[in-house]
């Protein structure tokens, strides 16, 4: 213990030979210090501690052993398997086909689709047609009759013969149209929002928003009742995802209590993940004022996916902040589209500033693929500019249409007409009790068999003069799939005597379909 | 027809190519070169690929001179298997690769620092990157440093707009910065410069010409979009001729149209693979594929870029131990692979793939976004390009944004395929129909790379021969003068390697000035490494225009020392020729 160390003082590395002697020698000193406190230090650990020296040598050992042994793999269950063998199994494995056939009813419904000749509208001609007469359409999202406005399809040449067609690139290549820039900034402000982006598909603008700020980790609460596109675009995120019962605010309290409780007692405050509610709204319409207040209370972010409500509600079609009359900063992301009632293509987002320029990098939509074209634009600047110049030449005749529509549609026997009532967006269905009614033996009903009623159903109203479409999903990939329905899109360019005209269609087609058993 | 008559209708087409074109191949002259082509000339049934191949001997006899390019050319011209090119980052000079590393290390390290002091100094900037009464920031700090620090320097390289058709030549709206490119200003002023950029391959950006005509007549009956989706009220008949059109062009039975070249992928893949699948992807795909896939909810695998070694290890390996835990048999196995990659001008090495795929009972999905239209000698993409059987591969995707001057794309495939897909798939039955403008522009462009138009009979072809020529022209000067080009020889998109993160926007920056549009790209978008400049060549560039270019980028590139091989062209060029 007490026998200095002097003697290892040569061993110590002395510092280069220019360096001023008074360094060396502090140098010097401090690390002899310091070694010899070392030493000191572990001699007396172990002066009358034979067990601690035993157990730090055994550990040693085991560190040595742990070390040494043989590596595997954690988590996989992978078999070795000789050269021969795997030529065997590979000669064995059949793949299943590459698409599954289709079924009866699934081919029927490919020969029977609807082709339509000529241009779209209120009035189509189908290529099938044998005579023809034109027949009123029902099946299209024309809300406002956009469609069948000539100076939009005018100014449409125009454009073509100043921007021609593709853009040629990504918005981040050269693909930034100044009729681009103008559009967002013209889409903001008739919102009343800040900033706007656009996509060149409305599909791909709800998947990459939702990506685009949702993350692993992060917690989304969504309605039950949210269109594909959105169930997409949450699966895309791979975030928590909590789902609540459509349009129940007591059930989305119920959650988002729950999850803020969640939250507070994993004392993760740093850390704190990003909450969204996400609804979307079709023929029922979200109370979005009931939103915006849990929304504060449980300091959530509201993503909103005004799809078709976008030029359809509120006194200026501004959408759902214009008909709840809430001020559009309250959603913090506005998904909408420009291919529904606007009638041209693509969609868009509304937000702050910084979340806008966070997607023109991060949008998988905007980054990675061509802008929308020109005249797409143009079309979509020229129909949003109309209904801001004169909101009063659309909507009122889209509502009185609409109400018009609904009060027809509902004194049809054995029907039943789902919506709000101001939604020119009206899915019928026949009620249960008539389908029961319908059924010789009493059987139970098939999807595919009130499918195949519908689809008659479309096919009767056909031959009147009326082209509707049934509700068409991609069955296997819906969350929750709403019951089959046929779908009614009423527009202002309709006038009373086809809206009477298509609900005296859907009244006899429905007379005709019921009175057969099956 | 007599024979002989046939004949003479093959020399006078040969003629005209003929006269037109000098030593390289290329047209010299007006602006346009598609002014040249006879617009009432009636030889339809003129056999193109004798024509062509007549114009290509004959170009070889004319010039005897310049004996070294057309050897090149010559020998390049022949599809190579990709295993025999030695990768070019081999060769990179190791003080480059550590001066890359280094001021990257740099900019982040400085970026830290920036954002250390700044939350200090000014912590009103950065509220955005704060939890705010109660609410999670909803960009994380992390997340957006690059964004803020990195990007934020060179974003006036970037979303630089546009007024007008992206043609040879496009119109820049002028735009100045005051503040770091915080916001800018526009000048008011427009710049019409060279356009390397956009993927006009074939030059179908135009808003004059035949098919700008046909599209406004289209418009003219058929009105502007449908404002309803495929499967319920959106089919046309135009739609449906289209897409039969483009089933025929690309030599499969049937195919589907989709709006957005993004969708065609992110909502076509679920409907074809799903759990207890699996999907066996190239690293480099593009994101699109990689959404698709993640959509789908099949188990995912990635091999090796182009690497046929490393794709046969991962089937063998995926088939012989079946799903993982359970060990079943995967259901399918769907590889899928891109024709051209984008950022990295190579072609997939078709013929390898399509022997596995006969060994291994995969199903093949090939995107060609890039190649379709672009490649191959009657522009039918990839397949055309390695003389492969379209139904050898069992999906087909492409987009029609790129050569064909359009928007969306389109899924090819078997009968049996596409009539799941038009009930099945997302993009028919939730996303909006194709518009009519736009299939026009598809339907118009198509019949003349197919040699259907009457009046424009030989202006496809034409097209695809210059887009050929040039490319082949553009990369081998870029090559010759010493810069480190990425590649397959014929590719249309010829990246340039720039390394350096400083380098980046001085190159873009440089061009601008000089009147040239590029694009440049860097991390994320490719491996840290090697940030690089993008050419895309067009069929609308003259002689003139590349020279112009080449000429240009030439005197760049002595400015940012970004010749790694100058010196060794010469070897370069014996060895080709030795070849």
């Amino acid at each position: 213990m007490d026998p200095p160390l002097d003697t290892l003082a040569p061993l110590t590395p002395s510092p280069s030979a220019g360096d001023p002697a008074a360094e060396r020698g502090f140098f010097h000193t401090a690390w002899d210090f310091s070694f010899r406190m070392g030493i000191r230090y572990i001699k007396n650990s172990y002066k009358d501690d034979p067990f601690r020296t035993f157990l730090e040598v055994c550990l040693i050992g085991f560190i040595i052993w742990y070390i040494t042994k043989q590596k595997y793999n954690i988590g996989t269950n992978e078999i070795t398997l000789s050269e021969k063998e795997v030529d065997e199994l590979v000669d064995d494995w059949k793949p299943e086909p590459l698409v599954p056939d289709l079924t009866e009813f699934e081919r029927e419904t490919l020969e029977k689709a609807i082709m339509i000749e000529g241009p779209n509208g209120t009035k189509v001609r189908l290529a099938s047609a044998t005579n023809s007469k034109p027949l009123l359409n029902f099946a299209s999202y024309n809300f406002l009759g956009f469609l069948d406005n000539p100076d939009i399809e005018k100014h449409a040449h125009e454009t073509l013969r100043k921007y021609g067609v593709g853009s040629c690139g990504p918005p981040g290549f050269y693909g930034t149209l100044d009729v681009h820039m103008e559009l967002e900034k013209q889409v903001a402000a008739f919102i009343g929002h800040s900033t706007a982006i656009l996509y060149s598909q409305a599909f791909a603008a709800t998947l990459s928003v939702i990506p685009c700020f949702s993350k692993r980790g992060d917690i989304i609460v969504a309605d039950e009742g949210v269109n594909l596109p959105i169930q997409q675009a949450i699966m895309l995120s791979r975030s928590k995802v909590y789902w609540y019962k459509h349009n129940d605010m007591a059930d989305l309290e119920r959650i988002l209590k729950d999850v803020n409780k969640q939250l507070h007692g994993r004392g993760a405050k740093n850390v704190l993940p990003r909450k969204f509610i996400i609804t979307r709204n079709t023929g029922d319409i979200t109370p979005l004022k009931d939103l915006v207040e849990l929304k504060h209370r449980y300091k959530f972010r509201i993503i909103l996916d005004e799809a078709y409500s976008f030029g359809v509600l509120g006194k200026r079609g501004a959408g759902l902040t214009d008909h709840s009359n809430v001020d559009p900063h309250e959603v913090d992301l506005l998904i909408g589209s420009l291919c529904n009632s606007i009638g041209a293509s693509g969609g868009f987002c509304c937000a702050d500033k910084d979340l806008i320029e966070h997607q023109r990098l991060s949008g998988l939509g905007y980054c990675y693929s061509a802008s929308m074209p020109g005249i797409l634009t143009v079309a979509a600047a020229d129909a949003i500019q109309a209904l801001e110049a004169s909101p009063d030449t659309y909507l009122p005749n889209m509502h009185e249409n609409t109400a018009l529509m609904r009060s027809l549609l509902k004194r049809i026997p054995g029907l039943q007409v789902d919506g709000d009532p101001e939604s020119p967006l009206i899915h019928i269905r026949l009620t249960p009790e008539t389908l029961v009614r319908m059924k010789r033996s009493g059987g139970a009903w098939t999807k595919t068999d009130i499918d195949r009623v519908l689809a008659e159903l479309v096919e009767e109203a056909q031959k009147d003069g009326v082209l509707l479409t049934p509700a068409k999903y991609v069955d296997e990939h819906e969350r929750l799939l709403p019951n089959s329905s046929i779908r009614i899109c009423v527009s202002s360019a309709h006038t009373r005597k086809e809206i009477e005209k298509c609900a005296h269609a859907v009244k006899s087609a429905v007379s005709r379909i019921t009175s057969k058993k099956r | 027809m007599g024979k002989g008559q046939r004949a003479t209708q093959v020399y006078k087409s040969t003629e005209f190519i003929e006269h037109a074109r000098d030593s390289d191949g290329l047209i010299n002259g007006p602006a346009d070169p598609f002014k040249l082509a006879p617009s009432n000339s009636s030889s339809l049934l003129v056999d193109s690929e004798k024509a062509l191949k007549a114009s290509k001997l004959s170009s070889a006899s004319a010039s005897v001179e310049p004996a070294p390019t057309t050897a090149a050319a010559a020998t390049s011209n022949s599809p190579s298997p990709q295993a025999e090119r030695p990768s070019e980052l081999e060769s990179v000079p190791s003080f480059i690769l550590v001066t890359t590393y280094l001021s990257f290390l740099m900019l982040i390290v400085f970026a830290h620092l920036r954002d250390f002091f700044g939350k200090l100094l000014h912590p009103e900037e950065y509220v955005q990157l704060r939890e705010q009464n109660g609410y999670a920031p909803m960009v994380s700090d992390f997340e957006s440093l690059w964004t803020r620090r990195l990007y934020g320097r060179i974003r006036d390289c970037f979303n630089r707009p546009i007024t007008g058709v992206a043609g040879g030549h496009v119109n820049l709206l002028e735009r100045v910065s005051h503040d770091a490119n915080a916001t800018f200003e526009f000048t008011g002023r427009v710049r019409n410069v060279l356009n390397l950029a956009s993927y006009n391959y074939l030059g179908f950006a135009q808003s004059e010409g035949p098919c700008a005509d046909k599209v406004e007549q289209a418009m003219r009956e058929n009105g502007v979009t449908q404002a309803s989706t495929r499967a319920e009220a959106g089919t046309t008949r135009l739609l449906a001729e289209t897409e039969d059109m483009v089933a025929r062009f690309v030599g499969t039975e049937a195919s589907l149209i989709v709006s957005m070249g993004y969708a065609t992928n992110a909502l076509n893949i679920p409907a074809l693979v799903s759990r207890g699948c699996l999907i066996i992807s190239d690293e480099l795909n593009h994101n699109s594929l990689v959404s698709g896939a993640r959509l789908s909810g099949a188990t995912i695998r990635v091999f090796k870029h182009n690497n046929m070694q490393s794709l046969e290890e991962q089937l063998r390996r995926s088939i012989s131990q079946g799903q993982p835990r359970t060990h079943r048999p995967w259901k399918k196995i769907l590889v899928v692979v891109e024709g051209l990659y984008s950022m990295e001008g190579e072609f997939c090495d078709l013929p390898a793939i399509v022997r596995l795929r006969r060994r291994y009972g995969f199903y093949l999905f090939v995107d060609e976004a890039h190649s379709i239209g672009a490649l191959g000698k009657r522009g039918r993409g990839v397949c055309d390009h390695f003389n492969i059987d379209p139904h050898d591969v069992d999906v087909l995707m492409g987009t029609f944004t790129k050569s064909f001057g359009a928007a969306g794309g389109y899924i090819a495939g078997s009968k049996a395929l596409i009539n799941y897909l038009r009930l099945h798939s997302h993009s028919a039955v939730y996303a909006e129909a194709m518009s009519v403008p736009v299939l026009a522009q598809v339907s118009a462009s198509m019949r003349m790379i197919m040699g259907e138009d009457r009046e424009h009979a030989l202006e496809g072809q034409q097209r695809l021969d210059q887009l050929a020529v040039n490319a082949r022209y553009f990369a081998r000067r870029l090559a010759e003068m010493g810069f480190m080009t990425l590649g397959d020889s014929g590719s249309p998109v010829v990246p340039l390697l720039l390394f350096s993160p400083a380098k980046i926007p001085a190159f873009s920056r440089e061009c601008l000035k000089r009147k040239i549009a590029v694009v440049v790209v860097s991390y994320p978008a490719t491996p840290i490494i090697t940030g690089r400049v993008r050419f895309c060549i067009s069929a609308s560039h003259t002689r003139e225009d590349l020279d112009y270019a080449l000429e240009h980028i030439s005197e760049i590139g002595d400015l940012l020392m970004i010749k790694f091989h100058q010196g060794k062209t010469i070897e370069t060029t014996e060895t080709k020729k030795l070849e």
